[in-house]
């Protein structure tokens, strides 16, 4: 491959899939805090006799990623051997594809509009976890957990396309709502990792290989690290040779774990316990109508029917969860008001609450009850921020809240004007300021009358009734 | 040939429901017949003494309770050969590195067999892994069978321990065996008893010990075709937990002695060519003369490329899959453990030196140079092409003939003393009769069909993809015949 940027950058990404049990055999795939092997038979151990009979619903997670990424598909399912020794690997071999992955030649669209090629997707068995008593230099021995052990994974491999950390940032987290959105992959209890492949052209582009990356804002740090070696090497007159490095997160640096001067032998054969299986049209289509809308369909609709700002298209767009809920609210709701509420409002008292939109209390019943009291000035804003706060701890209605507790909007204008009056006369030192033409002045009594009404009068109101009140003293 | 081999299973079943005697006393004298027996020549890698008694006792409880109609193997004593599971019973497949494994579940079907009220007596010598033609390249610390008509000659393998037993008792008995490229049918010969491979596919190798996984067959040894015909019912099937299963039962025990007319023998003209001894082809002929005898005609045939390509073909593909199928075995799960030192490389090496075989180490060796990068192509894949075909000249066959008849092997059973001048490519040579039917998968048979030179010859039988009942009512008409001749 001819490359030209100065910076390259290919990306390997291991998703967990989100299946009940494990790819070939019925142990439970959730991995949780409980003890090691726990959740392990004879199959996942390797134990002599075992044999994996593959579970049909990763295979359908996968092709569901496969064909949202635009992928074409293999038309037979087939498992190969990856034949290596090490102590993570039950059979010391890894069950995976490799001549024939079931996803090739797709695509993933970044933020910025720029295409990255998939090269391939496939699936995979996860290895067992390794635990190490002391650092991995000084253990003499390590502990084996086969609770992982035989986990699917589906494997995604982009052409080295993309030219900055950024790039490579911004393509996991479009790749993460990609996977959120089709409800194969759960951040809660799976993990996604990703090796990287960076050289730059200084260098002409020695390949190093970053290893087992988590997280969006590590690859970006991991990537930003490297290529800053990378250069600082060269300019010192350095000769890069191709490694595997590791990365270390709390120090911030990558390590070099192997020289990678001739490329690895896996010994590759086909995996014949595993029979072929036919991918068939029947079963391509039942997958195609099942696939939910995605986040770039979502912009779109947003942006057409619901006639919302791209801006804001984009950021209710990046959680599924948040999508959907800002659907449901804008059929009762002008959606221009139900976006701004839940990309902002909402956002911010869960983000306080540091909550996630899978432990929300409330749906949008309570959204469309609040907003609607706002859309109508039955209450103001800061009273219905109030009642989003509370909302994030136990959910109730909005409008029964209201009532028992009497916080509708004012419309008396008669009590405004009062406490108008009586700002106006409690703070003359302020309103000489104002009329000297200081407009923090204004807002400070603002607050002031809006204290004395515990919220509940209109803004606008109080604005317009205190000009009048400073225009008549 | 002994008299007990005239004693069918079947009545032996009859036996205990009627009373005759109980399950527990007859099973007690089989062991004490076995143990005998294994001291002299060496068949069990293990006697499941406890075991078989306390199911016979349990079997006995069933009879009392009148339910003895639900194990139509009522009491039947079972031989297991080493590579195939038996829960909480010692497995080794004849490896000393996997020494103390104790597997936690049955193989597939071993739990039929047990199901159907078999009892199992214990775990029979192989050779390591399966890696022998002759039972001569057993494990570290095992000791090597002997034929039971000389015990200067060998049983044939790997499935000897179970064919020289079936053979050497006295009683009723059935045998599960298994064949990669020919361990099933070859003992057999060797050993003058029915050893029946079936389709690839129509026994679940869940709970087998993996050799070759498209290769290998789980499948009956017995003294008469009608007790392997009944084993072969009773453990075929589709089994979730193989999914290389084929669906649909197996009904080989009952038309069994229906009347053969009008089948066309196919006879391959390089079985009986140079490579095979005359006296055993001879003793073949025979067989075909007799199923000619009884209206049935035979036609000459060819097999160009499964005789020239099926034995490098065979031993490239058995050892690819073998080595992948052995990188498990390294000492931290299971079996034979080393002194944890040095890295796990070291570790690894160091339990696998100490406890593989000479040949298990040659296969892993050979296997895992054909799957290299460079060679892969030129071995591994080139072979997988060459298998298909070699299956579509059989298919062919098939096409015009309903069975084929061939020597099950070029030579009469062989010296210990002979075997040693072989070299290993010489050894792998005489496999040359029973690589084609195991590469393409069909079912095969072998039924001794005469004595030479004291030792007994077996014509091996090869029929279409799941045609087994073809295959077995054709063997019960030769040995009902050859019998009936004595």
């Amino acid at each position: 491959m001819k490359f030209i940027s100065d910076v390259v950058i290919g990306l390997e990404i291991h998703v967990q899939l989100d299946t009940a049990s494990k790819l070939f055999c019925g142990c439970p795939a959730k991995s949780g805090s409980e003890e090691p092997n726990t959740r392990c038979c004879p199959t996942c151990l390797g134990f002599p006799g075992s044999k994996p009979v593959v579970n049909k619903k990763a295979v359908e997670y996968a092709l569901r990623l496969c064909i949202a990424l635009g992928c074409s598909l293999a038309e037979t399912l087939v498992f190969s051997r990856k034949s290596y020794f090490y102590p993570d690997l039950a059979k010391n071999y890894q069950i995976t594809q490799y001549e024939l992955p079931l996803g090739r030649r797709g695509s993933l669209v970044l933020s910025s509009g720029k295409k990255v090629d998939i090269t391939r997707v496939h699936l995979e068995e996860d290895p067992a976890s390794l635990a190490y008593p002391d650092t991995l230099e000084r253990s003499s021995f390590v502990l084996i957990d086969y609770n992982r052990s035989g986990i699917p994974l589906c494997e995604i491999v982009t052409q080295p396309e993309m030219v900055s950390p950024e790039e490579a940032r911004d393509f996991m987290k479009k790749l993460s709502t990609i996977l959120e959105y089709l409800e194969i992959f759960n951040p809660d209890t799976g993990v996604v990792k990703a090796d990287a492949n960076v050289s730059i052209k200084e260098s002409g582009y020695i390949r190093s290989e970053i290893k087992n990356i988590t997280g969006f804002k590590e690859i970006e740090r991991a990537l930003f690290y490297e290529v800053q070696r990378q250069k600082a090497a060269v300019a010192a007159g350095e000769k890069l040779v191709q490694d595997t490095r590791g990365w270390d997160s709390n120090k911030g640096h990558t390590i070099r774990l192997r020289k990678k001067e001739i490329e690895e032998d896996y010994g590759y054969i086909l995996d014949t316990d595993l029979p072929v299986v036919d991918i068939t049209p029947e079963w391509i289509s039942t997958v195609t109508q099942h696939l939910p809308e995605l986040p770039d369909e979502k912009v779109k609709k947003f942006t057409t029917v619901h006639h919302i700002p791209e801006s804001d298209a984009l950021v209710l767009a990046q959680e599924k969860m948040l999508a959907e809920l800002f659907e449901k609210v804008a059929e009762k709701i002008d959606p221009v008001l139900a976006a701004k509420w839940l990309r902002r409002e909402l956002a911010r008292v869960m983000n306080f609450n540091k909550q996630t939109f899978r432990e929300l209390l409330i749906d949008e019943t309570h959204l469309i009850e609040l907003l609607e009291m706002v859309s109508t000035n039955q209450i103001t804003d800061r009273t219905a921020q109030k009642i989003l706060e509370e909302l994030m701890m136990k959910p109730f209605s909005p409008k029964a809240y209201v009532k028992e507790k009497g916080l509708g909007a004012m419309s008396d204008t008669t009590l405004i004007e009062q406490y108008c009056a009586e700002a106006v006369a409690e703070n003359p030192g302020v309103v000489a300021d104002y009329q000297a033409g200081n407009e923090k002045a204004f807002h400070f009594l603002v607050g002031v009358v809006m204290k004395k009404s515990k919220g509940k009068a209109p803004p606008p109101l109080v604005n317009q009734l205190l000009k009048k009140q400073m225009r008549t003293t | 040939m002994s008299p007990a081999s005239s004693l069918s299973v079947t009545k032996l079943v009859s036996s205990f429901t009627s009373g005759t005697q109980s399950v527990e006393q007859h099973t007690r004298a089989v062991l004490a017949e076995a143990r005998e027996i294994n001291e002299h020549y060496h068949y069990f890698t293990l006697i499941c003494e406890q075991e078989a008694l306390g199911y016979a006792r349990f079997l006995d409880q069933k009879i009392k309770e009148g339910k003895a109609k639900s194990f139509p193997l009522l009491g039947v004593p079972l031989t297991v050969k080493d590579a195939i599971c038996v829960a909480g019973v010692e497995s080794t497949a004849g490896s000393r590195i996997l020494k103390g494994y104790k597997p936690p579940f049955n193989a597939t079907a071993v739990q039929k067999c047990i199901d159907a009220g078999a009892v199992v007596i214990g775990k029979m010598s192989q050779d390591e892994f399966g890696f022998g033609g002759f039972n001569v390249n057993v494990g570290l610390g095992y000791k090597i069978p002997k034929n039971p008509f000389d015990p200067d000659v060998c049983t044939g393998g790997s499935s000897g321990g179970c064919a020289g037993m079936t053979q050497k008792t006295t009683f009723p008995h059935l045998s599960l065996a298994e064949s990669t490229g020919g361990s099933i049918v070859a003992p057999a010969s060797f050993c003058g008893v029915v050893g029946l491979c079936p389709t690839y596919g129509r026994v679940s190798r869940y709970g087998l010990i993996d050799y070759g996984n498209t290769l290998d067959k789980i499948g009956p040894l017995a003294k008469s075709v009608a007790d392997a015909a009944l084993l072969l019912d009773t453990i075929a099937g589709r089994d979730e937990k193989d999914g290389t299963t084929l669906d649909g039962p197996c009904n080989a025990a009952a038309g069994i002695f229906a009347d053969v007319r009008g089948l066309r023998v196919g006879v391959a003209k390089e079985a009986f060519g140079e490579g095979t001894d005359s006296s055993v082809a001879e003793t073949v002929w025979n067989s075909i003369t007799l199923l000619e005898a009884s209206g049935n005609t035979h036609h000459e045939c060819s097999l160009p490329v499964t005789s020239e390509y099926g034995v490098p073909v065979y031993y490239l593909l058995a050892t690819c899959e073998a080595s992948t199928n052995l990188a498990k075995l390294c000492g931290i799960r299971y079996g034979m453990h080393e002194e944890l030192a040095g890295t796990f490389n070291d570790y690894f090496t160091k339990v696998r030196s100490n406890h593989f075989g000479v040949e298990a180490k040659r296969r892993i060796m050979l296997g895992t140079f054909a799957r290299m990068m460079g060679f892969r192509d030129a071995f591994y894949l080139k072979a997988l092409k060459a298998r298909q075909i070699i299956t579509d000249e059989y298919l062919s066959l098939f096409k015009k003939y309903d069975l084929l008849v061939t020597p099950a092997a070029p030579i009469l059973p062989p010296r210990f003393a002979e075997l040693k001048k072989l070299t290993p490519v010489q050894h792998y040579l005489l496999d040359v009769l029973t690589v084609g039917p195991n590469l393409a998968g069909l079912p095969h048979l072998t039924v001794p069909v005469g004595i030479k030179n004291g030792l007994p010859v077996g014509a091996l039988l090869i029929a279409n993809q799941g045609a087994e009942e073809k295959l077995i009512r054709a063997a019960a008409l030769i040995e009902k015949k050859i019998r009936g001749s004595v």
